[in-house]
């Protein structure tokens, strides 16, 4: 067979080397024509990642035993050789942004599926990555200073095949700034400062929302078909809201990106809540960021130690137990004494008299008053029993103002009753004390003196707080309480304000553990009416007007986008089928009851709706197989469109 | 020494703060129909004894034996710990058997209960044992005081301890009205959950367990209803009442209960047609309850509409829009959008309940009877605290109050749910040999505990009591629990060592008479092993007794209430019937069918156990089912003193009469 020249690109030579030009056959196959350029090269290295690009066809010549004419190359190629992995700038949902070597060349879905085996992320298939919103440019100082952190030295044959050490892949184990690495991946960051929150882009409407989706890379092409190139920045989000068999254990870095998320999502009203959510949320990231502070080793959890400290931990609960009918209850018995002169009021009762000062005596869940100190041996004046009261906090620390105020259930209604404080101290005890007796708990609980912690610091918090933020949130002392809410409450509250509000719902949350309480963030963002709808503006068949398709883990809902409500909802089960015209871009779906509907995309490829319909499919089979083994054909097969043919 | 003395004193003083609130709490039982009338108390007695004496015979018996369980379990545990504590080593052997008591308990009045150990405990018996029933009668307490070792000093002080927090348990008589319009009375305790209770009612009727049995709380005052959640507990609602209160608590079927794992599609689909929700696939059900209910987290019915509100006290209704979420409900305000920044929070969950409103129309010119009402549970009375909302029709009612369930309930609800229905399912395949779970296994007797037994059986062992109805009973694994049921005050006699490799199991026929009859009383009945039995198993290992058993049991004494009739003839041994009591009514076999076969669950309803002894010796009572199926400490062991005089006194005057 003739012999022609074919002219390589090869990329290791640098940019402007000239091609290097070799002698083929069109009987000749892809590995033999790499191994000519090879040797023509005479470059000693390893050249096992490095694969042929064909530029013109956007298509990698992965298979080495085809020959050129099967490919279809001639002389007028324009080829490139090159390695399969690149580095990425990867930004990850917590904001931070690592440097690592993706594979260019396999399908996103693989490259992600490699991106998180490195990352210890489980269950690659809820994410995927997108193009990132283009950030204003005015601050191109900062971008510079942007702190990456490298991961690009990593040995790319050490993740096919991942050992844990000390509960971390191995790969993050070899050096200490590996180690730094695994930490930011793995514990959560401290409250974004609030000039932070409110720089960021906030979709301001569904529309907004909708042309996100629009940027998701196509997980059946690889980034190189897709335009991307070496050192080019992606967004690496969960993209199914269907989160599969989350275990804290071995979830430690899925669990907090994926926390990372939902705050994210939260704070930059992405999803919307009510002012009571925002502070739970609130309150919930202020707990989340002062346990993860107090105990990060928790976080970089390692499997030996882990068990080492169940262990003990089960220990401990164990002599708890036994020795529980003696120490405990002489502890229960010895609880805490608190009595103190307070002053008290009854706004609904005897409006005119104000404040009369007793002395009061706190007993179990019970206050009681006497006239005097001496006097508290005989009959109290009164005994109120806070089981099961309210208590919400009236404190002006400034103006050195220190009010309970309880609403006490009685059989005829509700009693208001305030109690007023001399200082800091005796609020902080009379506080934790009524917040414990409401629910049920005596002074003798164990958290009574976290309790009262809790609520010095937020009172410190206030006081601190009045300035504008300060950045470093060392110490949880010094959060500013606009760093845990959207900018919406920026502006309708100070930070004073908003302390006590958030207190107040901090204290439902206060004995959480670092796990529990990133389950229970998780648990109110899921809970959320919105929650994991993705959209995407339409256009049904037949109708003039735009309108948004809300892509669900178990349903479609179709907006009207002037009145914002829900005109329509398809769940996926009763769903029979669905194509795609690739041609006219349109997608038909089938339901059960012979209901068909038809729209084409407006805000996105339709190659991404297809994706999210058949991947929250592909999601829901999940749960059938026992493997835990991804099925990746599958995926292909329901998310691939024509590619998959 | 003095040390313990004082210990002791406390623990008195906690028994007599025990007591009393027992009095008030209780509720009076209802009388029984052929009895006097007077009786019909209201739910407040001014103090123990105004109580005690007001209470029905039966209702006394039925009590007394709710509590010598109680403390009889409690013993256990207590011994069961403290052997665990001591090293079986234990110089227990030296110790002079039973009496040693406690010098402690000097205070005669106290005296107590008598629970003598337990079979457990007799098995396991420690040198504690003694201490464990600290009531015993004081007489013999003393004595032995001095061979204590140190040890058991310690023990002690421990034991008081345990029985300090012990006494601090709460526990009601609650009168249960069946659907019938009759009604049950039963021992509960603040442990206990709604669901322990349904089974507890289960096994004294027979209906037919199915999901939608519920508990109802209704309020007279307020015309207001609601079902508990199973997972509730019941005491705590309760002590919410006030004394002079109508309130009521049925017994009753609830489709609304579970309706919602039954038929998800109409609250999480409620806006398709009705006819797409008829044709509902089952496949399509569970998928429904998977999504919702089996995530990481609960997800509530997006429910939004348009209600008439009254609230603040105000008279009239004004509408509203109300939208439901996980975190409460809110509106919208005038003039805002529907979008959730703006939406106002009407109410939270955390600290109200939700109720069926009932009359309203007539009662505050509602614009419809279909009225659901947010309150805090222990607001009994017309307040402006609570919430009014009226829905268009029933359906929606139904949509938004099961709605406020899920989000307040949460992934309890579901549980519930799966428990009912495994509870169902068991019941349906009749209670062949019902196997429980017991926690109690402990009670089999294991060879370790034997040995240990040996030492120091002498202590408390359950002295066996031919009893007719052993016979049963002796065959059947072991209901241990009996023992502690022992009748009260009679020290003494009760305290005969119990034999001691039995110990484990048979300890239940064992009784030790009771005491009454050193009053003078006639021979009190054998004490019904076969209701302790059949209670307890539950929370003891031994295997349920099976039916057969019963049948040897002796004729077992008629329950005057029809309902009650089944725990009845377990628990009655031939009745020597007093004129005045009602006779007893011949056994229903039914019971013994329903009931008996299958160990009933642990706490007795006093009432039915009373009614079958005759007066004199009523006393005695059966020994008492344990309640509670894995009650860490059982509440009475020390109060139960004091009260245990108390109705001892009580029924002495009676029967004097």
């Amino acid at each position: 067979m003739a012999a022609w020249d074919l002219s390589v690109k090869v990329e290791d030579l640098g940019p402007d080397a000239p091609p290097v030009t070799i002698s083929v056959a069109s009987d000749l196959h892809v590995g033999g024509v790499i191994l000519k350029l090879v040797e023509k090269t005479q470059m000693q290295r390893n050249w096992s990642d490095h694969a042929l690009w064909w530029d013109q066809k956007q298509r990698w010549l992965l298979r080495t035993a085809w020959t050129l004419e099967k490919y279809g190359i001639h002389a007028d190629a324009r080829l490139l050789f090159m390695p399969q992995h690149k580095p990425l700038k990867l930004g990850l949902p917590s904001g931070k942004t690592v440097m690592l070597k993706a594979c260019f060349s396999n399908p996103v879905f693989q490259t992600v599926m490699g991106i998180c085996r490195m990352l210890n992320i489980r269950h690659p298939e809820e994410l995927s990555l997108l193009r990132p919103v283009e950030e204003k440019k005015k601050k191109k100082d900062k971008d510079l200073t942007e702190e990456i952190y490298d991961l690009t030295e990593v040995p790319l044959s050490s993740v096919s095949r991942p050992c844990l050490y000390n509960g971390m892949p191995a790969h993050f184990a070899d050096s200490e700034q590996m180690e730094g690495v695994y930490k930011m991946l793995s514990v959560t960051q401290p409250p974004p400062a609030p000039e932070v929150i409110a720089k960021q882009y906030r979709p301001a409407s569904v529309v907004d929302k909708s042309h996100i989706h629009g940027r998701w890379l196509d997980s059946s092409r690889c980034l190189m078909q897709q335009g991307i190139q070496e050192n080019d920045r992606l967004w690496l989000r969960f993209k199914y809201y269907s989160f599969y068999d989350i275990e804290p254990k071995y979830d430690v870095v899925r669990l907090t990106q994926l926390y990372e998320q939902a705050r994210w999502a939260i704070l930059l009203e992405d999803i919307d809540c009510t002012e009571e959510e925002m502070m739970l949320f609130g309150a919930l990231q202020y707990h989340i960021n002062k346990v993860a502070l107090s105990e990060p080793q928790m976080m970089s959890s390692n499997a030996a130690l882990d068990d080492l400290e169940s262990a003990l931990q089960s220990l401990e609960v164990k002599m708890e137990g036994d020795s529980s009918s003696a120490s405990d209850l002489l502890e229960n018995m010895t609880a805490p004494e608190l009595n103190d002169y307070l002053k008290i009021f009854r706004p609904k009762r005897l409006t005119l008299k104000g404040y009369k000062q007793y002395w009061f005596k706190f007993q179990d869940t019970s206050i009681s008053y006497f006239k005097s100190k001496e006097e508290s041996i005989g009959e109290p004046i009164q005994q109120i029993n806070l089981k099961g009261c309210e208590v919400a906090p009236d404190v002006n620390v400034a103006a050195q103002k220190f009010l309970i105020r309880l609403l006490i259930p009685a059989p005829e209604g509700m009693n208001e009753v305030y109690l007023r404080c001399e200082n800091e101290q005796q609020y902080a005890q009379w506080m934790a004390g009524c917040r414990l007796a409401s629910k049920g708990k005596s002074l003798a609980d164990s958290s009574f003196q976290s309790e009262i912690q809790s609520i010095r610091s937020f009172l410190a918090m206030q006081k601190t707080n009045s300035g504008s933020s300060n950045n470093s949130a060392a110490s949880d002392e010094s959060i500013n309480t606009h760093s845990l809410v959207s900018p919406r409450y920026h502006k309708k509250y100070k930070p004073k304000q908003l302390t006590p509000r958030i207190l107040d719902a901090y204290q439902n949350v206060a004995q959480l553990s670092l796990t529990d309480a990133l389950m229970r963030f998780l648990q109110i963002w899921q809970a959320l009416p919105d929650f994991g709808l993705s959209y995407v503006v339409v256009r049904f068949k037949g109708s003039r007007k735009d309108e948004v398709l809300g892509i669900a883990p178990n349903r479609l809902i179709r907006i009207d986008l002037g009145v914002g409500d829900v005109v329509k909802t398809w769940r996926y089960n009763n769903m029979k089928q669905w194509n795609v015209n690739w041609d006219i871009k349109q997608m038909a779906i089938e339901f059960e009851g012979n209901v068909n509907i038809a729209f084409g995309c407006v805000t996105a490829d339709c190659k991404i709706v297809h994706e999210f319909i058949g991947g929250y499919i592909f999601m829901s089979t999940r749960s059938r197989e026992k493997s835990d083994t991804l099925n990746e054909e599958l995926f292909h097969k329901l998310t691939g469109g024509h590619e998959a043919l | 020494m003095d040390d313990i003395d004082a210990m002791f004193s406390d623990l008195l003083g906690e028994m007599d703060l025990l007591t009393q609130s027992l009095g008030q709490e209780t509720e009076p039982p209802e009388p029984l129909p052929s009895t006097r009338q007077e009786i019909n108390f209201s739910v407040g007695f001014t103090g123990l004894n105004a109580s005690l004496h007001d209470l029905e015979d039966n209702d006394l018996d039925a009590l007394m034996a709710d509590l010598v369980a109680d403390l009889s379990e409690t013993e256990k545990k207590l011994e069961a710990e403290i052997q665990g504590l001591n090293a079986p080593p234990s110089s227990s052997s030296d110790l002079p058997p039973p009496p040693k008591g406690l010098g402690v308990q000097p205070a005669s009045s106290i005296t107590s209960p008598p629970s003598p150990g337990n079979n457990r405990s007799s098995s396991v018996t420690t040198p504690s044992s003694s201490t464990s029933s600290p009531l015993p009668p004081p007489q013999s307490s003393k004595p032995t005081m001095e061979e204590i070792e140190a040890q058991m000093k310690a023990d002690k002080i421990k034991l008081a301890l345990e029985k300090l927090k012990e006494a601090k348990v709460k526990k009601l008589v609650v009168k249960v009205v069946m659907n019938d319009g009759s009604s049950k009375t039963l021992m509960v305790d603040e442990r206990q959950t709604v669901r322990e209770v349904l089974d507890n009612l289960f096994e004294k009727t027979h209906c037919d367990c199915n999901v939608d049995w519920s508990l109802c709380e209704t309020n007279h005052e307020l015309q207001l209803e609601r079902t508990f959640e199973d997972h509730e507990n019941l005491v705590e609602p309760l002590l919410a009442w006030t004394r002079d209160s109508e309130n009521k608590v049925l017994f009753q079927e609830r489709k609304d209960k579970f309706e919602v794992f039954k038929n998800p599609q109409n609250f999480y689909l409620w806006k398709k047609d009705k006819k797409t929700l008829k044709d509902m696939k089952d496949k399509d059900k569970e998928l429904l309850v998977q999504e919702n209910f089996c995530g990481t987290s609960i997800i509530v019915p997006d429910l939004e509409g348009v209600l008439h509100l009254k609230e603040d006290g105000k008279k009239s209704w004004k509408q509203r829009l109300f939208q439901l979420r996980a975190s409460g409900i809110y509106y919208v305000p005038k003039g805002k959008t529907k979008s959730s920044r703006d939406l106002i929070c009407f109410v939270q969950f955390d600290n109200v309940n939700v109720y069926y409103g009932k009359d309203v129309k007539n009662r505050y010119k509602a614009p419809t009877d279909f009225c659901f009402v947010l309150k805090h549970p222990q607001i009994q009375k017309e307040s402006q605290y609570i919430k009014y909302l009226c829905c268009d029709d029933a359906w929606t009612m139904n949509l938004w109050v099961t709605g406020i369930r899920i989000a307040k309930y949460g992934a309890s609800l579901h549980e519930n749910f799966k428990t009912a229905e495994r509870k169902a399912a068991v019941s349906a395949a009749v209670w062949t040999n019902r196997s429980t779970p017991s926690s109690s296994s402990p009670s089999t007797p294991s060879p370790t505990i034997r040995a240990k037994t040996a030492t120091q059986a002498n202590g408390h062992a359950p002295k066996p009591q031919p009893g007719p109805p052993h016979q049963g009973i002796g065959n059947l694994p072991a209901p241990p629990p009996l023992n502690e049921i022992l009748p009260p005050p009679p020290p003494d006699p009760i305290l005969p060592p119990p034999p001691p490799s039995l110990a484990s199991k048979p300890p239940l026929s064992n009784f030790p008479p009771p005491p009454l009859s050193m009053d003078g009383l006639p021979p009190p009945p054998p004490p019904p092993p076969m209701d302790n039995f059949s209670e307890d198993p539950p929370d003891f290992l031994p295997p349920p007794p099976p039916p057969t058993s019963y049948s040897s049991l002796p004729p077992p004494p008629p329950a005057p209430a029809a309902n009650f009739g089944g725990n009845i003839n377990k628990s009655l041994p031939p009745p020597p019937p007093n004129p005045e009591f009602l006779p007893p009514p011949p056994p229903d076999p039914v019971f013994v069918a329903s009931g008996a076969p299958p160990p009933p669950p642990p706490p007795p309803p006093p009432a039915a156990v009373s009614a079958p002894r005759p007066a004199a010796q009523q006393k005695k009572m059966p020994p008492a089912p344990p309640k509670r199926t894995t009650p860490t400490l059982q509440g009475g062991g020390g109060g139960g003193g004091d009260f245990m005089s108390e109705l001892m006194s009580a029924m002495r005057k009676r029967t004097d009469q």
